[in-house]
């Protein structure tokens, strides 16, 4: 219980946060215990499900293998919580819905991540670059074809509204 | 491991100062670290020094006729490199297979390498385009050869006190191929990998090494050799190459495959590898 504690500040859904975070604390557990966002999850715990997906400096990581206290001030940290208003996110959560790609629904945000990060570099992605985009987060509901329809979706709705 | 201490030093020579201390561990992306540590792999972790914000090993740059590959520099900064993608193509496709795109925003070449397993998908590239190490401890810096650095499995020349600051690579244009099998394309732990990479300097260089088939990474030099020796690579002449691929491989059996399979697979990737290049 005598651990040290780490002050860090940095970036969080666009707003400058401070918080105390234990040396081997992660981003995720983080995000969970400290600012109570929920939306990642943790699924393995070793970076291969993508459950844990957030953005760090507009790049997809795997926030259960970065440790909290290497956040730099200048870090801009975002999670699904942080996009509750960007219309290309609201866009991919209704295609989703629509599609019926949610089952259990625990892979969803890290999916919804990989997916915007796909649809904001490739406005038009064809099914291989879909897959690849979603290749590192694991559904173990089994429901990718549906996930994969959901993307294509979005892509063609963002694009008759632009 | 309750009193953890946790430093973010604020240079090179801060933080080889620091890991003096046995019992700390240098910390970049995080990818390998986190999951030991939590896996129970360092029970006599006492610090972890944050190495992933120094700016000297964030950077690819070139001094002449080298290139020097900064240590923290993630998979994805290789990837998206103009230079790395014109010149090091084996090592562009290696650190495309690392992973998935979360894990390349995170793990860096350094850490690949540090961590030493005879899985490492950098490995083999950097020992096909002949990298040398930069071991530092702050004050000064040893120059390695890749094929010298690592001892056994997870064991390097590394010291207490010191940290890899880069891999120097000579700025020359290689094709090159990068292959590893695994179970699926995304996050595999390569059953075997092999990288060759190849340069015309008035003759023709071949440099084939494979991972995952001995405790450290193996250069294929009698296939290297022979191709060398071919006026023209024929299909003949790959089947050969392949045989003494087979020949040099000294897999074992573990978890991820067998080592009949691997012996066979090296004759396998060598063919495709050295087929892509050629054609």
């Amino acid at each position: 219980m005598s651990n040290n504690l780490i002050k860090i500040s940095f970036s969080l859904n666009g707003n400058k946060v401070e918080t105390e975070v234990s040396p081997q604390l992660t981003v995720l557990e983080m995000l969970r215990r400290n600012f109570r966002l929920t939306a990642a999850k943790e699924g393995c715990g070793k970076g291969e499900c993508g459950a844990c997906s957030v953005m760090l400096n507009d790049q997809p990581i795997n926030s259960c293998l970065k440790l909290a206290a290497t956040l730099k001030p200048g870090d801009r940290l975002v999670s699904v919580e942080g996009f509750n208003e960007d219309p290309l996110m609201k866009n991919i959560q209704e295609a989703y819905v629509e599609e019926g790609a949610v089952q259990c629904g625990f892979c969803i945000p890290g999916m919804t991540m990989a997916s915007y990060h796909l649809l904001k570099h490739n406005a038009k992605p064809d099914e291989h670059a879909i897959k690849q985009a979603l290749s590192g987060n694991i559904c173990r509901c089994t429901g990718y074809r549906k996930i994969e329809a959901a993307v294509k979706k979005a892509a063609e709705r963002t694009k008759a509204n632009e | 491991m309750n009193n953890l201490q946790f430093i973010r030093p604020a240079s090179v020579q801060a933080a080889c100062e620091a890991l003096k201390n046995p019992g700390f561990m240098p910390v970049a992306g995080g990818s390998d670290l986190v999951v030991k540590i939590r896996n129970g792999l360092y029970p006599n972790l006492e610090g972890i020094v944050d190495i992933g914000d120094l700016a000297p090993l964030n950077l690819i740059r070139t001094d002449e006729n080298r290139v020097i590959i900064g240590s923290g520099c993630t998979m994805n900064q290789i990837i998206n490199d103009r230079l790395m993608q014109d010149y090091f193509p084996a090592l562009v496709k290696a650190a495309a297979t690392v992973g998935a795109l979360q894990i390349r925003n995170s793990a860096t070449i350094g850490g690949n390498v540090a961590n030493a397993s005879p899985a490492g998908d950098t490995i083999p590239a950097l020992y096909s385009l002949e990298a040398r190490v930069l071991i530092t401890n702050g004050s000064s810096t040893r120059k390695v050869p890749i094929d010298e650095f690592f001892l056994s499995p997870g064991k390097t020349l590394i010291q207490a006190g010191e940290i890899i600051e880069g891999f120097t690579l000579l700025l020359r244009k290689t094709r090159g191929e990068f292959l590893k099998l695994g179970e699926r394309r995304a996050h595999a732990i390569s059953k075997i990998n092999m990288a060759v990479s190849t340069w015309n300097d008035g003759r023709n260089h071949w440099r084939i090494a494979m991972g995952s088939v001995a405790p450290t990474v193996l250069r294929c030099r009698e296939a290297e050799e022979f191709l060398e020796s071919c006026a023209q690579i024929d299909e003949a002449a790959i089947n050969k190459a392949a045989e003494m691929a087979i020949n040099t491989a000294k897999p074992i059996s573990d978890l991820r495959s067998t080592s009949a399979y691997r012996k066979r697979m090296a004759g396998v990737l060598l063919k495709r590898s050295v087929t892509a290049i050629i054609k």
